[in-house]
Order: structure tokens, then sequence, then C-alpha cells
């Protein structure tokens, strides 16, 4: 059904309307707008101040036209649903019933409204950029606003609860100066983007009438042949065969013919750089692809003998489970319980209670949460939430589970958690077929595949491609130092192990003994750094810091300096306070007890906009800044807040997307949103140097890059510690402190325990080890000789034949 | 974040079916509706606060008592100026104000303390899945209720990330305090799109993961914690049933209301 039928046809109002709840994409909508509203009017609820508390301009009531315009009648669903959430937090009362209506309508009339209003209709897609749309969208506006604050205004009053001549007025001032003021940079930001994304309601309304709810699957004969019986032990759980994909977006398929299979209790890794088909294959095994996710697809995907084609994915979850690498999105419920549950909860035929029941009990054992059952998944650790959405899909007790790269978010503690998760399944002789980065749990695979441009380019067992690390860093994968230690030594099969390079050691008579050059360098034997200078003043100083949120405790009594040119480490199990001290270095959080101060400034009493142009803060997840049209605005908008002048922007924007190595011609017309993750990250480094800080803090600069992109990312921080900036680094991954920082401050349930070089640090096992930290494998190999090696050039170097 | 009301007490109210609370509340409210006079609804007021008392939820009073007072406020302030009276109140009677309509602000102010506070007396002793469950069973399209408690969830989440992105966008110097009434609006420009934008990249991510885990419009969903209605619920709709009763009566007979003239 077009808008125009319904729009000339009221009675048809009511199917479009519920035509929103018959589709999963359409269901999810609505709930984020309910969402997104919700959560812009909660913490905006103290907005720019009219009467405070009463009348204030809150940037959420921008939300439902701008939505409508680009969601339709999911936008009336949400603005209505998104209110009631709002007065969840202490407003919910009959009330709430007006609240939805009028939201309701504000969320509708712009979508029935655009385009139909005669000779006011600017027969465009709905964006302000000519002053006919400016016209249309004033017009729908005012409309809309004017509705919803009656019906609001109406209801309250006919309650008794406060007079029309009051509220109404309130209601539409604040709707029509926040839609005309922040809707149309609102629309002209998203719908390119949600249009390039496929989520207008245009691009998804089409799918309800070619997908309806009672897809039937086709069985397709079995894979082994017309004479194999899917039940016998050896016939394969997954079988691809030629299986291609190519997105709608892009020209060269990610998938190309490939082709292999997973055999009951077999464990496959794949194993490739960002971007090599990984994920995509992943999707394809519970039939995502070609159901959900649009594009060319060609080959058979069986599971169990069974084309995944052949029925709809909601019911191929007893088959396959799917755990997501963001995890996060898989989390649905407020409870532990209520989270495994839910699934069971669609069952067809539908479960018995007691099977339900001794289903999730089972599913929660398998993960180790039997004790956390009545746990909210928000208030767990992330280690324990990826669990626990193992368990979700567990508990359909699928014949396959597929991870996509499940241990990307976690800490150390969380992926030690995962491993050991994953060894118990394996005992059990569940099949699995996962994607990752980590090559220590590539020990619990049984084969390894590697994807290179869509093509498995190597196939065999984890053992050796661990020993040919030539072959790794083609595929862009990063070998293991222990192992490149040997290589050129005519050993053969290089070592994987710390036990293994001991014997190749021994059989070769080395030793290591480290010319004194070694151990006097800053990391990176060539001493290729500017050391940094102890003598001169700090930059930083923390002096006995607290901090505490409203309920708990944070940083306790902390204390240190940081100097010129120095690359300093924080390390810690998460939740030991490191991301607080870096808000706390900048001056987005201010110390409960204590002092900081940047450059001498105390941070308590300088203003927020002289401390950016000292400490620049790069967040670890880059799009939570990105709003610009282009690179080039996304950078310059850090330079203009600090007031520079148009010139002077000009060549600041320049300079920092220099220094982060992006193509400063092609920075005005490139779209931040359409980049790679270490492309964001990038750009989210150069709007930060934009503001020429001295001193640099990263918080995890590396989560979720591949090794190739992690290197250059480093390169860059190294660089910018080459230029003369101060490196503040928040990082889990121990190679890269050994790699590139000078000194490390070890922080534990917020106070800080250790202070050193990174040699100094990995030497004390003990104090490693009380923050959950491995030192790397190369470094455990070079303490077998009593010394602290920490780079593969250090430990070469160091090489001496023995004299026995 | 958490962002839920709920308390997990164990009081004999949190172990009533959620349908029985659910009765409850829409019982206060329209209790509320029945009376106008403040000694009537000071009444109802007090068995709102009883409720809050016996399910354990003085937290959450705590935490909105500034902006339920502040509404009260409003409401006994605002009312007067829009109701006629005989009694002029001695200073402000060139404004027009009268006792009658001063009685009326003050019963109006209590009304909305009343459903206000009835509101988190349920949210306090309901989970969001309870509430789920008790409004599929009091005849709510499942799916609706699926989208609610979804978006609950991810109100939760996005809220982590808009402190994320308002920290991001001040690291870059952007000042929300400085410039004039348009400027600042324009202000949320930076801090709205990053989150709008963060959370719809993932709208075909959910939808995927949601199917995955075997969920789909057209399922039907079969709750697993099913109550009964046992005999402590049967007698709370009964005592809330006979409230109504007779607050519907008395508001027939014209007992506890105020002639109100605009």
């Amino acid at each position: 059904m077009s808008v125009a039928n319904v729009v000339s046809d009221p009675r048809r109002w009511w199917s479009d309307l519920t035509d929103v709840w018959r589709d999963t994409r359409l269901i999810v909508l609505t709930a984020q707008i309910a969402a997104i509203y919700a959560a812009i009017l909660i913490p905006f609820k103290a907005g720019i101040p009219i009467i405070p508390g009463f009348v204030e301009l809150r940037p959420a009531n921008a939300i439902p036209i701008v939505a409508s315009l680009l969601f339709g009648p999911a936008a009336a669903w949400g603005a209505g649903i998104g209110n009631i959430i709002g007065d969840c937090f202490g407003t919910l009362g009959p009330a709430s019933v007006f609240g939805f209506l009028g939201n309701f309508i504000f969320g509708y009339l712009p979508y029935l409204m655009w385009g139909h209003l005669g000779w006011l209709s600017s027969g465009r897609p709905p964006v302000v950029k000519s002053w006919r749309q400016g016209l249309e969208f004033g017009v729908v506006c005012l409309v809309a606003s004017a509705a919803c604050a009656g019906m609001i205004g109406w209801g309250v009053e006919w309650l008794g609860l406060l007079p029309f001549a009051i509220l109404a007025p309130a209601i539409f001032f604040n709707n029509i100066v926040m839609g005309l003021v922040l809707g149309p940079p609102l629309l002209g930001f998203l719908y390119p983007r949600v249009q390039r994304w496929r989520l207008r309601y245009q691009d998804i309304y089409p799918s309800l009438s070619t997908k309806g709810p009672n897809f039937q699957g086709v069985e397709t004969p079995a894979v082994g042949g017309p004479d194999s019986d899917p039940s016998e032990s050896n016939f394969p759980v997954l079988d691809c065969r030629d299986v291609s994909f190519t997105y709608p977006s892009q020209s060269t398929p990610v998938l190309r013919q490939v082709s292999f299979s997973i055999h009951p209790g077999e464990i496959v890794m794949l194993l490739g750089r960002s971007g090599s088909g990984k994920s995509t294959l992943c999707y394809a095994c519970n039939g995502l692809i070609p159901h959900l996710i649009a594009g060319t697809f060609s080959g058979v995907v069986c599971v169990q003998g069974r084309e995944t084609v052949a029925d709809p994915v909601w019911k191929q979850a007893g088959r396959v489970g799917l755990v997501f690498q963001d995890f996060e999105t898989q989390l649905i419920a407020t409870t532990v319980e209520g989270e495994l549950f839910h699934p069971l909860e669609y069952r067809d035929p539908p479960l018995s209670s007691a099977e339900m029941q001794q289903r999730v009990a089972y599913a929660l054992s398998r993960v180790g949460l039997e004790q956390c059952h009545d746990r909210d998944p928000m208030a767990m650790s992330g280690g324990q939430r990826q669990r626990l959405v193992m368990a979700s899909v567990l508990v359909q007790e699928p014949t396959l589970l597929v991870l996509d790269e499940p241990g990307s978010d976690l800490d150390p503690a969380g992926r030690e958690q995962l491993r050991e998760v994953l060894r118990h399944l394996r005992e059990e002789g569940l099949s699995m077929m996962m994607t990752e980065h980590d090559h220590e749990t590539l020990s619990y695979a049984d084969r390894v595949l590697v994807l290179d441009e869509g093509d498995i380019v190597w196939e065999g067992k984890p053992d050796e491609l661990l020993r040919h690390p030539s072959l790794m860093r083609q595929w862009g994968l990063r070998p293991w130092g222990l192992t490149e230690c040997f290589e050129g030594l005519g050993v053969d099969p290089l070592p994987i192990s710390v036990e293994e390079a001991w014997i190749r050691a021994d059989a070769l008579n080395l030793v290591i003994d480290p010319p004194s050059a070694v151990l006097d360098s800053a990391p990176g034997l060539a001493n290729q750094f500017q050391p940094w200078d102890r003598k001169a003043s700090p930059c930083l100083r923390v002096e006995g810091v607290s901090f505490r949120y409203a309920e708990s405790s944070v940083l306790h009594d902390v204390e240190f300096s940081i100097y010129p040119g120095d690359f300093l480490a924080l390390l810690g199990p998460n939740g030991s306070g490191k991301s607080t001290v870096a808000r706390l270095l900048n001056g987005l959080l201010l110390p409960t007890h204590g002092r900081v101060l940047v450059d001498g400034l105390d941070t308590r009493t300088t203003p927020m906009n002289e401390l950016v142009k000292r400490v620049g803060l790069v967040f670890q997840n880059p799009d939570h800044q990105i709003f610009a049209d282009t690179v080039w605005e996304e950078v310059a908008f850090s330079a203009t807040n600090i007031g520079c002048s148009e010139h002077e922007v000009e060549i600041r924007v320049q300079e920092a997307l220099s220094a982060v190595g992006f193509n400063v011609e092609r920075s005005g017309q490139l779209d931040p949103f359409s980049l790679r993750k270490g492309e964001r990250q990038r750009i989210a480094v150069a709007s930060v140097l934009a503001t020429k800080p001295s001193i640099l803090i990263f918080d995890e600069p590396t989560t979720g890059l591949d090794a190739v992109e992690t290197d250059r990312m480093m390169a860059m921080i190294r660089e910018l510690n080459q230029q003369g900036h101060t490196i503040v680094m928040i990082t889990h991954s121990m190679s890269l402190v050994a790699t590139y920082a000078k000194r490390c401050l070890l922080l534990k349930e917020g106070r800080l325990i250790g202070e050193g070089s990174p040699r100094e640090i990995f030497s004390m096992a003990s104090l490693v080890q009380a923050v959950g930290l491995k030192v790397p494998l190369i470094t455990q190999f070079s303490q077998r000789w009593g010394q602290t090696l920490l780079t593969v050039d250090e430990v070469k170097a160091s090489f001496q034949t023995g004299s026995s | 974040m958490n962002i839920s009301l709920y308390l997990p007490n164990k009081t004999w109210v949190h172990q009533l079916d959620g349908r029985t609370k659910t009765l409850m509340v829409l019982g206060i409210f329209i209790l509320a509706m029945c009376f106008s006079h403040p000694a009537y609804l000071i009444v109802v007021f007090g068995v709102v606060m009883g409720m809050l008392g016996v399910s354990s939820a003085g937290p959450n009073v705590k935490k909105t008592w500034v902006l339920t007072a502040l509404l009260f406020c409003y409401s006994v302030v605002l009312w007067p100026f829009f109701v006629e009276g005989m009694t002029p109140v001695p200073v402000l009677s060139s404004l027009g104000v009268t006792w009658e309509g001063l009685l009326v602000g003050m019963g109006m102010g209590l009304r909305l303390l009343i459903m206000l506070w009835g509101g988190i007396w349920l949210l306090s002793t309901t989970t969001v899945e309870e509430l789920a469950l008790a409004s599929q069973r009091l005849g709510l399209p499942s799916r609706v209720g699926f989208a609610f408690s979804l978006a609950f969830r991810w109100v939760g989440m996005l809220l982590g990330a808009g402190i994320g992105v308002v920290q991001a966008q001040r690291s870059r110097g952007l000042d929300m305090t400085s410039g004039g009434i348009f400027g600042r609006i324009r202000k949320y420009v930076p801090l709205v799109v990053p989150l709008i934008g963060h959370a719809l990249r993932q709208t075909n991510l959910l939808a995927m993961s949601l199917e995955s885990k075997g969920f789909h419009p057209s399922a039907t969903r079969r709750f697993y914690a099913v109550q009964k209605l046992r005999l402590k619920d049967y007698m709370v709709i009964s005592v809330v049933l006979v409230l109504i009763g007779l607050g519907c009566w008395m508001r027939w007979k014209g007992i506890g209301t105020l002639d109100i003239r605009f």
C-alpha cells in the first residue's frame, strides 16, 4: 500500500499502522525510535530552561517529526511508546495515555502530509534543501506540533490535572521550535544514510508483501547423496558448496565459490583480515543470507542436510546458534532467565514449562552462569554477558554453534572465561565454527580455514599455520612473536610454545644473553623514540586523586606524573578505573578529592575550552562523535569550537588529516559514516589533533581492529609521539605495551599498584598476575634465562651461541 | 546502564500477579478522578503512600519527590487563575485569585501526586517482563508488549552511549552553556546525530539477531512464567472493585466534588 493510497483512503490507515507489526525490522525500528526518543528525553529533561522543570526546550521533541518522515507509521508507534517509557521515570499515570496519543499523532501526521499538500508540496524527498522543501517542512511541522499539543493539552485538562491554556502552548512551543531548528539538520544528515542502509519505510515496506509469515521450507536432497542419512555420525553438520555472495553496494563478491564442511563434534576456525568474508560466511550458516541480507547469493548451504534457503531464519534457531560479534545486540531482557526463556517462548511446536525450565538450567550450567539466573544482564561483566548470549542460543540446543569474533570486545579475564566455556563445549562434542583474531583460541580448533578476498586460501591444522609466519603475514594475520624469533635460524618446525622454543634453543645451543644496549634501550631496540624527559616539569600531575560516582567509589588516592614526550600505558582489568583516570586527565570529570594539574593548570578551575587545547582524548568508539557530512567538516568541528579563524581552521584540518595519513583532497567529499572502523578511528584522532593538544590520550585504540589496521594505528601513534606529543594509552594488549610503551601504570580496584617501564613491570610476575594480565610469550621465553625481553628484535639480538 | 525503577524487594505486593497490580493502579487512578475536593483526595493519597510503604518503595519516592513537589506547586499556583470563585484571597484578589480556586488547585495537585506516585508504585513492584505479560493477558498484542520491553532495554544502552557522546563532544570543545537560545539548540545536533546514527546502524543487525534467536512477528509467544491468580490476588481485586464502586457511587451522589467553573 502506498502512502498516496493511505492518504486518499483513510479507511486504510488502520491496516497501514498494523502492518508495522508484521515485519521484524519495522518492529526493531519502532523499538529503536521509542528508545532514542526516551533516551534523549530523559537526560535532556533539564533542557534549555524557560520555566525550569516545566517549560524547557528539549531536543527530543524534534525526534517524532524527523522519524516520521523517514520511517512512516513505525515512527508513530515509536514516538507513542517512547513517551510512555519516558513517563516510566517518574510521570506515569493516566495522562500518559494522552501523551501516547499526542506523540502518536506527532509521529504519524508528517508521514501522511509530506507530498500531499497540493501546491504547497515540493514533490521532493523530505530534506530541506530548497525554499519549497523548507515551506513544506514548516507547514508539516506546524500542523503536527499543534495536533500533538492539542491532544495532550485537552487530555490533561480533561483529567483535571493542568489547564489547557498552560500546557498546550508550552508543548506546541517546544515542538515547533525544536522541529524547525533541529529537524532540517537532522534530516539532512539522516536521510541519505538511512536511504543507503535501506531503512526508509518505503525500502522495508515492499518486503512485507513478498515475505509472508507462512514462509514454507522445501526439503532438498541430502548433501551426501540420495542414500545418505543425516543421522549418520559422519554426515556433515554444515556443508557449504560453491557459496558466493555480493553485497548490493559492492561490485566484487565478498565470498567466491566457498566450499567446505564441518563434521559432528568438529571445531573450525575462520581466519582472515577484516573484509575477507568471515562474518558474511557466518551469516550464511543460519540463512540470514539470503533471507534478511540483501545481495546476490549463489551456491548451497546445508545444515544437517537441509538447505538454509528452505526455511526462514527464525525456524533455523533450533539447528544453528549464531553469536554476533557485537553480542550486546542479542541481549533483550532485564534478567538472565528472561533472556533464556524468551527464545523458547516462540518455539513452534511449543515446549512445556518443565522442558523450558530444564533447558534454561542446562544452558546456564554449560556456560557457568548457574548462580546468576536472576541477575540483570546490564549489571554483569562483559565476559559474563558474552557467555549469557551463548547460553541464549544454546538453550535452543542447536547442532552447530557459530561464533563471530567472540573475544574481540573482551578484556583478558573475559577472554579466559570464554576459552573455559569453549573447552567445556568441545568436551561435550558440540560442532562449532568461529572467527577470531585472538590466536590463543586457535588451540581449541580442529581445523583452520584462512579466507582472503572471499576465497579459502588455506586449510589445515592450527599448528601448521602457526608454524608458518610468512604465510600468516601474507594474509594479513599476525604471527606469534615467539615463532618469528626462530625464523631464519634453520629451525624446522618453528616453535609455537615456550616449551618448544626452549627445546629448539637448546638444540641449536642458543642462550639469551642480551647486550647492554638492548636492556638500556627504550622499547623497540633501535632506541627510535626521543627519550622522555623526567628532568623536565611534568605536563600532567595527578595529586592524591580520589573519585566517586553517585553510588560507588572508583579511584582511591591515586598519584602520578606524566612528563613531556612520555608514552604511558594505563593497564588494569575492566572496572579498575582506567577510563575514569583518562577522563580526569582532560577535565571531563573532576576529582572528588585531590587535584589534576595540566601544564600547571588545575582542571577544577580551568575552563574545558582551555584544557582541550592541551589534552586530547580519543574515545574507544569513534561513532560516538562522528556527526558531520564530510570528513573535512568532522575534523574542523574541534578547531571551530575553540575559536579558530576560518583560515586557521583550514590549516589545522590539513595538518591533522596529514598526520593521520588521510587524503586531504578527498576529505571534502568523503562521508565519515561510510568508512571502515580503522579509518573512522583515524578521523577521530584527526579531529582531536585539530585542537593541537600536546598530550593525547587513547582509550583502547585498537579494539576491533585486525592486525593490519592495528599496525597502522600504532604506527600513527608512534609517529605522533616522535613528533613530540605525550601519549597516554589504555590497552589490554600486552604485546602493544611491550612494543610501544615507555612506561606503565598498573591499576587495580581504583588503586595504583605499580609503575615502571614495561621491562620492570613484566619482570614482576606476581604484579602482572594480580591485575589479570599475561606477559607476551616472547617475554615468558626470555624469562627462562632470567631476562625480560619485550620484542622479537630484542630476542634475536640477544641470541648467543652457548659455551657447551 | 540500569534505568529501571523496579526494586527487587520480597514484599507480598511484589508477589501479586501483574494483572492484579495493574488493576490496583487503575483503581487508584479512577478513585483520583472520582473526587476533586482535597479532603477526599488526601485519603486516596494516603492509600497510595500506604501502598508505597508496604512495598518498601521509599528509594524511588526519594528519587522523584522534587519533580512531583514542583508539579504540585505548579498546580496550586496555576489553577486559581483559571477557576471562578466567590471568596477573594485578600492579597491576590486583584489577580482574581479566590479561595475556591486555591481549593481546586490543591485538589488537582493532589490528584497529580496520586497519579504520579501510583505509577511509581507500579514500576517499583513490577518488572518490565511482568508488565508485558500482564498487558498481553489483558488483551494487548504480544508484539506491542515485546517492542515496549525491547525499547525499555535499549534505553539503558542508549543512555550509556549518550553519556559517551556528550563526553566525546565536550572533549572536542563543544560548550553547551554559551551562545543565544537558537545557537544553543543547534549545538544539540552534534549530540543527537551520533546517538541516532549509532542506533540506526544497528537496526539490521538487531533484526537479524532477533530472528537468529527464533523470534518472528507471526510466531505466537507462550510465556513461561504464566502465573495463575491466587487467593490473595482475588482478595485484593475484590477490595479494589469495592473501592472503585464506592468511589463511583460517591461521585454520582456528588460527594467529594467541587463545583468548578472556568
